[in-house]
């Protein structure tokens, strides 16, 4: 069977095509909406349940999403859908109990180093703000690249080439309607994207198990240990208990504070709209881990049942695990309805690109620039930086994408990225919120702190025989406890000179 | 109960759960397109 052969068709080109016309469209239609800085960042806070969990699942259901955990899927098997049900528990609490974005969204912030001003002052903003979009846009560096291998591996189009051209055709179309809507755009083409995506692998699921059959897809394949490929803490399943503790930290911080996430929350019309979000968007959660997941064992068990694909994937020359589900798909889904997948997909390729380049575009603007400039950018200035803004990530995305690969797997990469920004703002704004200790040294050794798990992605985390503690899960945990112990003693070692003297009074 | 009940179990809530909150927030989220474009168009301070 040939590595690259595909069911997919010139109908399904069709499909794919004029559906990604739509969100232009829709990018164009709704300019006139968009009348204030609020409006094209938060929408004028204007959105309700059902639209506010639409649009939480578009972002967060991304193609990259798809693609981390159908590689998790493809290289560790059931085990790896522990952090399907971590992630889900930790934004089911977010969501009974309000933690943290109850609050922010009572305060009507629009970013979070906007909390960060308000409560530690304009320093801590701005350096909060140049951590936040470092991690951030550093942490979607590798969504054009696992988005164009997605398209690779279902249309078949294996040349290398085909990486470039795919790459800059996705991210013209996006950069296209985020900079002339702004997030009412981008509500609406998450809430119809929810949709196509959401029918499109809810059916495909429903093929690749058929393809796949149920009793089957429940036994171990003879290449893998049968222990690891269920038991995420079972040696050699590849996680362990060092990775389940950095999961349970890691999915809960960004739960509550992902600035694309948040986003959704400090958009609801009210607070407890914004609490109720997390709480009904837990299942979102659970889908977008389990549902790809599946897609990538079966893909695994497809090709451990087939000795040439099996080779395509092992070797020196290996093609990478992240291509797996998709070739997969492209072999196993009927013609027309691997178009429908394929759009679905690059609507959720879409649907999360839109938020994130707006997220840390409005972190630039309003967390960067203009405290520098002091508050001297008028309305049209900030909407003007945030759409130049825009384009300039889209083009790091491009040159970032082109030559940087994943030392670990996807995921992993995503982890310690979104560990950067995530171990100093969970500590900085839990502390924030809920202690009057805490202090601007507190605040600013726990961002600090967070700049620790770039070691994450260094090149001693690679090989077989790395020891635990040059280990990305190792330094993903240690950076939040460095983080957290850093606010701790920073607080009490150094108070804020203003609280001092209140005290005194 | 082992591994292989326990996430077969999960496969099949994630499912069904899912698809019954696709169907729930298609529907309301209709009228909450509506409202919210309302809401942008009425003149505000």
């Amino acid at each position: 069977m040939d590595v690259f052969a595909t069911n997919f068709r010139t109908i399904d080109w069709i499909i794919v095509m004029v559906y990604i016309c739509i969100p232009v469209v829709i990018g164009v239609a709704v300019r006139k909406y968009v009348r204030q800085l609020s409006d094209f960042i938060v929408a004028g806070r204007t959105l309700r349940l059902f639209i506010a969990i639409a649009t939480l699942t578009g972002t967060e259901l991304g193609l990259v999403t798809v693609m981390y955990n159908s590689e998790l899927g493809f290289k560790h098997g059931f085990s790896a859908f522990h952090i399907g049900i971590i992630e889900t528990l930790c934004i089911l609490a977010i969501g009974l109990t309000g933690f943290i974005v109850y609050k922010l969204r009572q305060l009507r912030v629009m970013t979070i180093p906007e909390f960060y001003e308000k409560r530690f002052g304009r320093n801590v903003r701005i350096i909060g703000g140049i951590i936040l979009a470092l991690g951030g846009i550093l942490n979607m560096g590798l969504f054009l690249q696992a988005g164009a291998r997605f398209m690779m591996g279902v249309t078949g189009y294996s040349n290398p080439a085909g990486l470039k051209l795919f790459m800059s055709v996705m991210l013209i179309m996006v950069l296209i309607y985020t900079v002339l809507g702004g997030m009412v755009s981008v509500v609406l083409n998450d809430f119809l994207q929810f949709i196509v995506l959401s029918i499109g692998m809810i059916i495909g699921s429903y093929f690749v198990i058929t393809k796949i059959g149920w009793d089957n897809l429940f036994t171990a394949p003879a290449t893998v240990d049968k222990a690891s490929w269920f038991n995420p803490v079972a040696e050699g399943s590849g996680f362990g208990m060092i990775y389940v503790i950095f999961m349970v930290v890691l999915t809960f911080s960004a739960g509550a504070l992902w600035q694309s996430g948040t986003l959704r929350a400090l958009s609801a019309k009210t607070p407890k709209i914004a609490k109720q979000l997390f709480a009904w968007g837990s299942i979102s959660y659970l889908a977008r881990r389990v549902i790809p997941m599946l897609w990538g064992i079966c893909a695994f068990i497809f090709v451990s049942q087939s000795p040439k694909l099996l080779s395509a994937f092992q070797g020196p020359d290996a093609l990478n695990s992240q291509f797996g589900m998709p070739i997969f798909i492209a072999k196993v889904l009927p013609s027309g309805f691997l178009g429908l997948i394929a759009a679905g997909m690059f609507a959720a390729f879409m649907s999360t690109h839109d938020s994130y380049l707006l997220s840390w575009s409005s972190v630039i603007t309003q967390d960067i620039v203009a405290p520098i400039k002091k508050g001297e950018l008028s309305d049209k200035k900030r909407l003007l930086i945030t759409r130049i803004s825009i384009v300039c990530i889209g083009l790091f995305l491009l040159i970032w994408g082109l030559w940087f690969e994943a030392p670990v797997s996807l995921w992993n990469y995503m982890a310690v990225t979104g560990t950067i920004y995530l171990s100093g703002a969970f500590t900085v704004v839990a502390a924030g919120l809920y202690w009057k200790k805490a202090s601007k040294t507190g605040a600013m050794i726990a961002l600090f702190a967070g700049l620790l798990a770039i070691l994450g992605i260094g090149p001693w985390t690679q090989g077989e025989n790395v020891p635990f503690y040059l280990s990305d899960k190792f330094i993903g945990v240690m950076t939040f406890v460095i983080a957290f112990l850093g606010m701790i003693l920073g607080s009490l070692l150094f108070p804020d000179k203003e609280k001092q003297s209140e005290a005194a009074q | 109960m082992n591994w292989v009940q326990f996430w077969k179990f999960v496969l099949i809530f994630t499912i069904s759960a899912y698809s019954l909150l696709v169907v729930i927030v298609s529907i309301g989220g209709i009228k909450n397109i509506v409202d919210m474009l309302k809401d942008l168009k009425a003149p505000r301070s």
